[in-house]
């Protein structure tokens, strides 16, 4: 189990913003950042890191998530990327791995363009947040919970819950949750100037791909990953969207053991 | 006679004093995403003493920190560079910048700097300075070349080495070496036989990420140390952490 804490993070142009931080281990650090499908698509993975390995894994629930209240003027996926580098700053880390699934691969990429020297490497797992010709990404705001589950797991059975037997407060944060998606992505989840902006990132980065994200596919993700200098790219077998969630061993073993992958085995 | 002496700042960046005068090498003084000493930097930047000159091995970031190093007192310090730093030198304003190429020598109120070869991932060059019977030869972060071998007998005895000993490995350039390992600085050192080595370029990290995908290094000078012990017993070689100032 980790600990949670409210932080009172200062944000350039809105104030003090409160974000809770739940934190597992000790040791390297990792800041873990999610995407639409919330903090808890992200925690176990961050048990089991933790678990594993002599890691510090910081996972903020992103305000507006969670039930938690977002400050009006937070409304962009850069603004939450000031927000988390002054989080590291406040704490004072150094040396500091991002990783960030969908949503939060894209804020990822966001704080690697700020250039913190806090920030060693990032990680992107099936990242949203560039345009790629004919490789859109799915209209989550269409879908049904049902299709949101297809394309989201290789296989979504142990996944799926229908959403209508939630306990209200739980749907009323499904609801903060959707809400804050849109807010903070747009609807089209994409950003027209992020992938040229890309490429003046020298930050050591690790894209990771599930081979059946039927949000993003892979071949999205090795956009993104010749989007960036020097990337590496890594496809995980019999994995969605969701690859924290669906292989979590993988995922951990390709962030450790990546010194020891042979990437030319992996097309670009 | 003034003493010889040298002081880590950090890195592969020292303070080196001979023949009465205090030089500056690779200057490093800041960090980037991806760029980490791993070791602390010992001197800043205002407190750096009066310098007779500043050399600059290549434009390397983690050696040529133009950007920081432009906040010294006095822009118009000496600097004595490869010739592909020149540019970059005075766009920072630095107004005294002479590039030398090997085996080019001038002297700096009677310290003789001469250019030696190198070979790194980029151009760069290697420095002897010499005043009277003692000479430093300051080694950036080159590899070991047949070139180097011919330092004893073109510029005579070398009293103390500052040598590289990470073996820096580029894993996306096919596993390029591009910095002498720890046994090639041993080797180096035999050749040289100065009365004292010390080792460099070593803690250098690129963070937990980085140096699993980018770079991979030995970061343990005891290495160089014990194979020194084996190829050149007669010269002492000093780990020296950032800010001992040791003396020849």
């Amino acid at each position: 189990m980790g600990t949670t804490t409210q932080y009172s993070v200062p944000h350039a142009g809105i104030g003090p913003v409160e974000v809770s931080v739940a934190e597992y281990g000790s040791g390297q650090p990792f800041l873990l950042l999610h995407g639409g499908a919330g903090p808890q698509s992200v925690t176990g993975f961050a048990e089991t890191f933790a678990a594993t390995h002599d890691v510090r894994v910081l996972v903020p629930t992103h305000p507006g998530f969670g039930g938690t209240l977002r400050p009006g003027a937070l409304d962009s996926v850069a603004g939450l990327a000031a927000l988390y580098q002054a989080l590291l700053d406040q704490l004072e880390l150094s040396d500091v791995t991002v990783i960030g699934n969908s949503i939060g691969g894209w804020i990822t990429a966001e704080i690697a363009l700020l250039q913190s020297p806090r920030v060693s490497g990032i990680v992107l797992i099936d990242a949203v947040g560039i345009e790629v010709p004919g490789h859109p990404v799915a209209d989550f705001f269409s879908l049904t919970m049902d299709q949101v589950f297809e394309l989201s797991f290789h296989n979504p059975d142990p996944f799926r819950f229908n959403a209508a037997t939630l306990p209200p407060a739980a749907q009323a944060v499904a609801a903060g949750n959707r809400d804050a998606i849109a807010v903070y992505a747009g609807a089209a989840m994409t950003d027209p100037t992020l992938a040229a902006r890309l490429g003046t990132l020298e930050i050591p980065t690790l894209v990771l791909w599930g081979d059946g994200d039927g949000i993003v596919d892979p071949g999205y993700g090795r956009a993104y990953a010749a989007a960036i200098p020097m990337a590496r790219f890594q496809l995980l077998v019999d994995t969605g969207h969701n690859a924290q969630l669906e292989t979590p061993d993988q995922v951990v073993d390709a962030i450790w053991d990546s010194a020891e992958t042979d990437f030319s085995a992996f097309a670009r | 006679m003034p003493k010889t002496a040298v002081t880590r700042i950090t890195h592969s960046c020292h303070l080196i004093e001979i023949g009465g005068r205090t030089f500056l090498t690779d200057p490093w003084f800041s960090t980037r995403p991806g760029y980490y000493q791993g070791e602390p930097i010992a001197v800043g930047i205002p407190d750096l003493p009066r310098l007779d000159g500043v050399l600059i091995s290549h434009e390397h970031y983690d050696h040529c920190d133009l950007e920081a190093f432009a906040s010294y007192r006095d822009r118009s310090v000496p600097l004595f560079v490869a010739e592909t730093v020149v540019d970059a030198a005075r766009r920072h304003g630095f107004t005294d910048v002479t590039p030398l190429k090997p085996w080019q020598d001038l002297e700096v109120g009677g310290v003789t700097i001469t250019a030696t070869p190198a070979k790194h991932g980029v151009y760069e060059v290697t420095f002897v300075l010499r005043a009277g019977s003692e000479a430093v030869y300051f080694a950036g972060d080159t590899m070991l070349i047949p070139e180097l071998a011919e330092i004893p007998d073109r510029l005579g005895h070398i009293s103390l080495a500052l040598l590289p000993t990470n073996g820096l490995h580029i894993r996306p350039a096919n596993n390029l070496q591009v910095v002498m390992n720890a046994q090639e600085a041993a080797e180096l050192t035999a050749i040289l036989r100065p009365e004292l080595a010390v080792p460099h370029h070593y803690a250098f990290t690129k963070g937990f990420l980085g140096d699993r995908l980018i770079t991979h290094s030995d970061k343990n000078p005891q290495h160089y140390r014990d194979a020194s012990r084996d190829l050149a017993p007669e010269t002492s070689v000093r780990i020296v952490d950032p800010g001992i100032r040791i003396e020849l």
